[in-house]
């Protein structure tokens, strides 16, 4: 009894699908400017009524790109060299009827008349600088990106409540390459 | 609290152990649930922390689940196989679970409608209306504010269309300044600056324009944008083409960039802020609404297994010390009064704790000073027992139904039978076959019907081996139920037989003494007077005398025999123990008598194991000449005479050796009223005997240490049967008065 009253209690009527479309890196690379990698990347983010809708009730969603370079070992797991997030907040500015595209980090932000725009501005990332020369030596590097979207600025204590519920949150599958020698 | 010494079925460690068990597991309960309701409502601080309470919280609801499920198990096992104790356990658990369950249970849900209907309270309609109306009012003032420049700039840049460079120029500078814009700038074709005025001093170039003003302008359209900046301020950016003709080559546009009035910045901006947060909030309303069901199911679900658990954990340390007191009851009902059970505390059950360990410590004590008190009884009883034993008087105790149940080795020795398999049955079942017991238990009878229950009385009872004389007396056993009766016995027979024999020896010597003196005068004076007066005498006289003086003579004589009798009766004589041959001794009388009476049959029969006997070789001729004679003067007027004289040898316990000698005769047998009294002095049934001759064969036979005894045959005639000791040093141990003589061996 108790433990279907415990399910009752937790059973959170989340919406289907609240991401639907398709989330993935279209393409990436490295270019090395004064010994300083960036990375440039081209990521499609999904776009459907919903999410309209929603960041129009003034929801933030959290834009999130992975990166992880990791140095290939043969006979054991890859050591780990650099993992960073670039952290970006899309919301809607509804005094302004804009969307507001914000780094997290460095507080900037960006308006923009459409979503699609908005969309555009955060499917490209360049000059990204993810790694200096110091950080390699010898051997094989490997680097792989990822995308996510989630709800943001969720509370924390309600994030863990809800990790087992949230349809709100999404990842793309790594996108991979190797690191020109 | 256990006292030291005293057992328990739990030591104190384990509980103490599992009571800090429980106050830690509860201490963390209680953290985590504080913890966990801290961060519903202050995310901010806690939410690093959420996962793991939360994590904490659950493994406490699993532990405390598998916890109380053991437990409950448990209970339901001893409710199934009645363990003492645990239907009062099951109750009073029932009862707590019940009384602790549903209130939670009512709370629980009253506090999920309340909150589901609080939650639902924050987001009510018209709060959604209220922001929806301050955002259009917002939107209202910025628009107006927006038209008007975009207005503005449309106005100055169609006036601009036919003016000069420098004019421009000049144009631009002074309506930025006359608007207070912050940028105004004029470009041609690819974005080249023809014109342009900056309120910032230190920027020389204006912003660049957007992409979708540039585009909107190419198509020869008036451009308008509010844009929202980072420090919470708005810009508002005008573009307008120089002529709206698309087929005029006039590429130019104006670009004004205008600040919105701080004021109504700060206002659009905290409604934006408000209809944002407000959305959001609006958007985690389930989400919420969840998060506080959970926590509130984790509290409710640890609050109530923590009280069933505190329930069954209450109810055994209740029913604890009730649990000892009926093993305590089972072991003190098995006999085992050394269950000593601990205090549990100083209340009323520690007061009935204490009582029962006081109980059984004095059931103990009772019972040992029982058992000591039966030990001494038991040996008390085993010392009469043993004196019983060696008691030569009979002891009988029988009921009033002659039911024997303690009788002697005496007593059956006395009465002919084994008594100590007669215990428990009456003595008249016991009769059959015993002449002797009959005239005892018929004694018994007569006494105790006519309602003598204490007497004294010396009592003849007649066998087939002559009289016995007891001396018996009877007395009710103690006791306030006189449930039956002591009768104690002795057999005075042989005490009797030596009284008379003493009597007789005192008779004889006096007899001796007084006849024999006056005899010898009396024959010298017959004598005399027949040879002083016979010749001188008539024939006639003469005749008379010599008829009276021999008649005196000869009966002076007989008298001189009979004091000779009477006087070896009586004497103390000398033994000259020797060594003889008793078979040759038997063969020998034997011949002188079928020499002396050839009509009688003499048969002999003898034990040639017998080859020497250590005695007095006279005496035994004496008391074997007696017995043929006495058996000769039975056999007088028999048809076919017959005597016949046996001996044998027989082995008594030890090592003790005797001959028996037996005479037995075809006679008429000895009267069964002399039976008793057949070698008492002047007790014969012959009309010549002296009546002395079995007396002295007795008193040979007692001097030499043997027995004899006198029985008839069942196939007719009599039987005396002599039994001697073979060697002296028997003779010895059997502690007959004697006197001995020197031992010499006579060759034979």
């Amino acid at each position: 009894m108790l433990v279907a009253i415990a399910l009752a209690a937790c059973g959170a009527d989340a919406h289907a699908d609240a991401l639907d479309g398709v989330l993935e890196v279209r393409s990436a690379y490295v270019s090395v400017e004064g010994g300083v990698f960036l990375l440039h990347a081209r990521i499609e983010y999904p776009v459907n009524p919903g999410i309209r809708d929603a960041l129009h009730d003034g929801v933030t969603l959290t834009v999130e790109l992975d990166t992880r370079i990791e140095r290939e070992r043969r006979f054991w797991f890859n050591a780990d060299v650099v993992e960073l997030t670039l952290r970006r907040e899309l919301d809607y500015h509804a005094v302004s009827d804009r969307y507001l595209v914000r780094d997290v980090r460095s507080g900037t932000q960006k308006s923009f008349a459409t979503l699609e725009e908005a969309l555009t501005d955060l499917g490209t990332v360049e000059d990204w600088p993810v790694l200096v020369e110091p950080q390699l030596s010898a051997g094989h590097y490997r680097i792989s990106v990822r995308a996510g979207v989630r709800r943001g600025r969720l509370p924390a204590s309600l994030r863990a409540l809800m990790f087992w519920t949230d349809d709100w949150r999404r990842v793309s599958e790594w996108y991979t390459w190797s690191l020109p020698g | 609290m256990v006292a030291p010494g005293l057992t328990g079925p739990a030591p104190a460690k384990p509980r103490w152990r599992g009571v800090a068990l429980v106050l830690l597991w509860a201490g963390v309960g209680v953290g985590a649930l504080l913890l966990l309701a801290k961060s519903v409502q202050n995310s901010g601080e806690f939410s690093r922390l959420q996962p793991w309470i939360l994590l904490l919280n659950i493994i406490g609801v699993v532990a405390l689940t598998a916890l109380l499920a053991r437990k409950l198990t448990q209970l339901v096992r001893d409710y199934r196989a009645h363990v003492p104790g645990s239907r009062l356990t099951a109750r009073t658990v029932a009862i707590f679970g019940a009384l602790v369950v549903a209130p939670l249970l009512i709370v629980y849900l009253f506090s999920l409608q309340f909150l589901n209907r609080g939650i639902d309270s924050w987001f009510h309609v018209e709060i959604k209306q209220g922001l929806n109306d301050a955002l259009v009012l917002s939107r209202a003032a910025l628009d107006l504010r927006v038209r008007e420049y975009s207005r503005h700039t449309e106005n100055l840049a169609h006036s601009l269309v036919n003016a000069s460079a420098e004019d421009v120029a000049q144009r631009v500078y002074e309506e930025r300044r006359a608007t207070a814009a912050l940028e105004m700038a004029v470009y041609g074709a690819h974005e080249r600056i023809v014109a342009a005025s900056l309120e910032n001093p230190l920027e020389s170039i204006p912003t660049r324009p957007p992409p979708d003003l540039v585009r909107q302008v190419g198509e020869r359209r008036a451009y308008v944008s509010l844009e929202p900046q980072a420090g919470g301020e708005y810009l508002i950016r005008t573009a307008a083409p120089f002529t709206d003709s698309p087929t005029r080559a006039d590429d130019r546009y104006l670009v004004a960039v205008y600040d919105v009035p701080t004021q109504l910045a700060a206002l659009s901006e905290a409604v934006q802020r408000a209809y944002s947060q407000y959305g959001e909030l609006a958007a985690l309303r389930e989400p919420l609404k969840s998060s506080f069901r959970l926590t509130l199911t984790l509290v409710l679900l640890l609050a109530m297994l923590a009280a069933i658990y505190g329930a069954i954990f209450s109810a055994q340390r209740l029913v604890r010390p009730v649990q000892d007191l009926i093993e305590g009851t089972r072991a003190v009902g098995k006999g085992d009064f050394g269950t000593r059970l601990p205090l549990p505390s100083r209340d009323e059950m520690g007061f009935l704790v204490h009582s029962f360990n006081d109980m059984t410590k004095r059931l103990r004590r009772a019972r040992e000073e029982a058992t000591r008190s039966q030990r001494v009884v038991e040996r008390e009883r085993e010392r009469l027992a043993i004196i019983l034993a060696r008691l030569s008087t009979g002891v009988v105790v029988v009921d009033r139904e002659l039911t024997v149940s303690i009788a002697n080795q005496a007593a059956g020795a006395i009465l002919g039978i084994d008594l100590s398999a007669a215990i428990g049955r009456a003595l008249p079942q016991l009769t059959a076959g015993n002449e002797r017991l009959g005239q005892f238990v018929a004694a018994l009878v007569v006494r105790f019907g006519a309602g003598r229950e204490e007497w004294r009385e010396q009592l003849d009872l007649d066998g087939a081996s002559g009289r016995r004389t007891l001396m018996c007396a009877c007395t009710p056993q103690p006791g306030a139920e006189r449930s039956g009766y002591v009768i104690v016995f002795d057999d005075i027979t042989t005490l009797l037989q030596a009284q008379r024999d003493a009597a007789w020896g005192e008779v004889a010597r006096r007899l001796a003494h007084e006849i024999k003196n006056p005899l010898t005068p009396i024959q010298l004076s017959a004598e005399l007077m027949r040879r002083r007066f016979l010749a001188s005498m008539s024939p006639q006289d003469a005749e008379v005398l010599e008829r009276g003086t021999r008649t005196i003579v000869q009966q002076v004589e007989t008298m001189q025999q009979m004091v000779n009798a009477f006087s070896e009766y009586a004497r103390a004589p000398e033994m000259r123990i020797t060594r003889f041959s008793l078979n040759q001794l038997a063969s020998e009388v034997a011949d002188l008598y079928r020499s002396h009476d050839p009509r009688v049959e003499i048969r002999l029969e003898l034990d040639e194991r017998i080859d020497g006997i250590e005695a007095d070789r006279g005496r035994v001729r004496q008391i074997l000449n007696n017995l043929v004679i006495n058996a000769l003067e039975a056999l007088d007027g028999v048809a076919a005479p017959r005597l016949e004289i046996a001996t044998r040898s027989e082995q008594a316990a030890g090592d003790a050796r005797y001959a028996v000698v037996t005479v037995c005769d075809n006679g008429p047998g000895i009267q069964r009223e002399l039976l008793g009294r057949v070698f008492d002095p002047y007790v014969t049934s012959k009309p010549k005997g002296t009546g002395l001759g079995l007396a002295i064969v007795k008193k040979i036979v007692e001097e030499h240490g043997g027995r004899i005894d006198a029985d008839n045959r069942p196939e007719g005639g009599a039987r005396i049967r002599v039994v001697l000791p073979v060697t002296d040093s028997t003779r010895s141990a059997t502690g007959t008065r004697e006197r001995r003589g020197e031992l010499r061996r006579e060759i034979v």
